[in-house]
């Protein structure tokens, strides 16, 4: 009982995460048309950039500030790369694939060889805090709670942006049919660079949260996160946000109770195996896809 | 009684490729006119549509409204400065609801925004009471209704509308177009491309008939309705 409470709780954290990650992977699927597999990757980085700013400066908000602008920095120049692919109807989401994987291998690439010089980065004990509770086995260290409350209410939050508000409104009136947003005036190319620029902000929160949850960062770390975004999202579909909430959560939790019950290197298989079930199943994702 | 004009177009030639959809199409719209394009299907009524909007890129000639040259604007420009086009198949954003259409038709206007949804309620109560549906639910008729409220919500100074009759039914169709000519009446100017000669002609001022992307005739509808060759080719009577 102990470990299912403790599982429990950890799958939630780790899985709030995911949650935020498949946010920020569909949003970017819904306006800007295209399947950004390096957005973990981005979101990797941007937590070695707090981490440097940390250790230069030892100021917190500094590091936060930092964080999130290294993730909006990057996601819009992602976007002038993706732009030269554009034609008039936005870029073909299979290119796209291909060019964010080439993204991802030079973004860890960049991890592995020149900061840090390869080794993992770990964060001062300041910034991921002890633990608050413990009862037993279940321990609910301040980070699973930054990243628990930080997800829920970033997840309000860019729900209240996209359902009450203008910009809101035409990021889901070109997610619906991009042609006759056109036509009755919303500035596609403008509102496609708003689209990464949310994406970067909530990427940022993202590592904020991540590297509190976790205490550490490693090269390797983008890779094994974005293969599991993918996966969330397909077993979810493509492009479904409520969806993703959900099997965003349920993947972490799989995965924690992978980690209590069974051999802990089963965990990483558990997103793949449900990914493929779905596929064999019911292919357009539990919730369907949203393209 | 001379008329502002309001759209000038000369020797408008628009290509798709190798394929030549507009011919050296000449065209004039003046301040309170309903002016008809009518012309069978592919004859290039949607394509001058798209043409004055910006999505289509003109190959040569140019388009001038209210004065300014507007033939290689952005669409969004082109839709802030006044013009704005109901497009074919009364397509709206069928997951959102009808007032969050509305909202998006005033991207430009948010200032006055209550002001002409007050506006577009009146003119179409049945949207005001569907107002919170989601307007994939409406019927043909209404979404018909909303597309044509949508286009309102900018206050345009010229509004286009491509086949309203299509897939609805003869008696609302009847309504849209009454509904219209009393948008005219209130001092709207229309462009209305139609595979409806009769019905088109009927409400319209002046007309132009468009076969083969090139414009065969034009005129007044009364001249046009009386001329032989409209009538044995788009109103059904043999000479």
């Amino acid at each position: 009982m102990e470990v299912f409470v403790a599982q429990l709780l950890n799958g939630l954290s780790l899985g709030s995460i995911y949650v935020l990650l498949v946010t920020g992977f569909n949003l970017m699927i819904l306006v800007a048309r295209i399947i950004q597999f390096a957005y973990p990757h981005i979101v990797v980085l941007s937590m070695y950039a707090c981490w440097e700013v940390l250790k230069l400066t030892n100021n917190a908000f500094l590091a936060l500030l930092s964080c999130i602008a290294a993730s909006v920095i990057l996601n819009i120049l992602s976007e002038l790369i993706f732009r030269r692919l554009t034609n008039r109807e936005g870029v073909d989401i299979n290119v796209s694939f291909v060019i964010s994987m080439g993204m991802a291998m030079v973004i860890t690439d960049i991890m592995s060889h020149s900061l840090n010089y390869g080794f993992p980065i770990t964060f001062p004990a300041f910034w991921v805090g002890g633990s608050l509770i413990r009862f037993g086995l279940i321990t609910l260290s301040k980070g699973q709670i930054y990243a628990l409350v930080g997800s829920l209410v970033t997840v309000l939050i860019f729900f209240y942006l996209l359902y009450r508000t203008k910009q809101g409104r035409v990021f889901r009136a070109m997610a619906e049919n991009r042609y006759v947003a056109r036509l009755i005036g919303i500035p596609i190319v403008k509102t496609s660079i708003f689209s990464y620029i949310i994406a970067g902000l909530l990427g940022g929160f993202i590592a904020i949260l991540f590297s509190m949850l976790l205490g550490s960062a490693s090269p390797n770390l983008g890779e094994f996160v974005a293969l599991k975004v993918i996966a969330v999202s397909i077993v979810a579909g493509l492009g479904n946000l409520k969806g993703g909430l959900v099997c965003g959560l349920l993947l972490g939790i799989a995965e924690a109770m992978a980690m209590g019950y069974i051999s802990g290197s089963w965990s990483n298989a558990i997103s793949f195996i449900m990914m493929l079930m779905i596929v064999l199943i019911k292919p357009q994702g539990l919730f369907g896809t949203q393209i | 009684m001379k008329k502002n004009n309001i759209l000038k177009i000369k020797d408008l030639s628009v290509s798709y490729g190798p394929i030549r959809a507009l011919k050296n199409i000449s065209l004039e719209v003046n301040e309170g006119e309903i002016v008809v394009l009518i012309g069978a299907n592919g004859a290039g009524k949607t394509s001058l549509l798209k043409a004055i909007l910006g999505i289509q890129k003109a190959k040569s000639g140019n388009i001038l409204f209210l004065g300014s040259d507007i033939t290689c604007k952005a669409t969004d420009k082109i839709v802030n400065s006044g013009i704005c086009l109901i497009p074919e198949g009364h397509v709206i954003f069928s997951s959102m609801t009808v007032l969050e259409n509305l909202q998006l038709g005033a991207y430009y206007n948010t200032h006055d925004m209550n002001k002409n949804l007050k506006k577009v309620f009146d003119w179409f109560p049945i949207l005001r009471e569907r107002s919170n549906q989601i307007s994939g639910t409406l019927s043909g008729g209404e979404q018909q209704m909303l597309a044509i409220g949508r286009g309102l919500m900018s206050n345009p100074k010229l509004v286009m509308i491509d086949e309203p009759s299509l897939g609805l039914a003869p008696k609302i169709v009847s309504e849209i177009f009454n509904m219209l000519i009393e948008l005219n009446k209130e001092g709207y100017t229309i462009i209305l491309a139609e595979q409806n000669a009769k019905k088109a002609l009927e409400c319209g001022n002046r007309g132009y008939v468009m076969e083969t992307g090139k414009v065969a005739l034009h005129g007044t509808t009364q001249k046009l309705m009386n001329n032989s060759k409209v009538r044995q080719a788009y109103l059904g009577n043999s000479v």
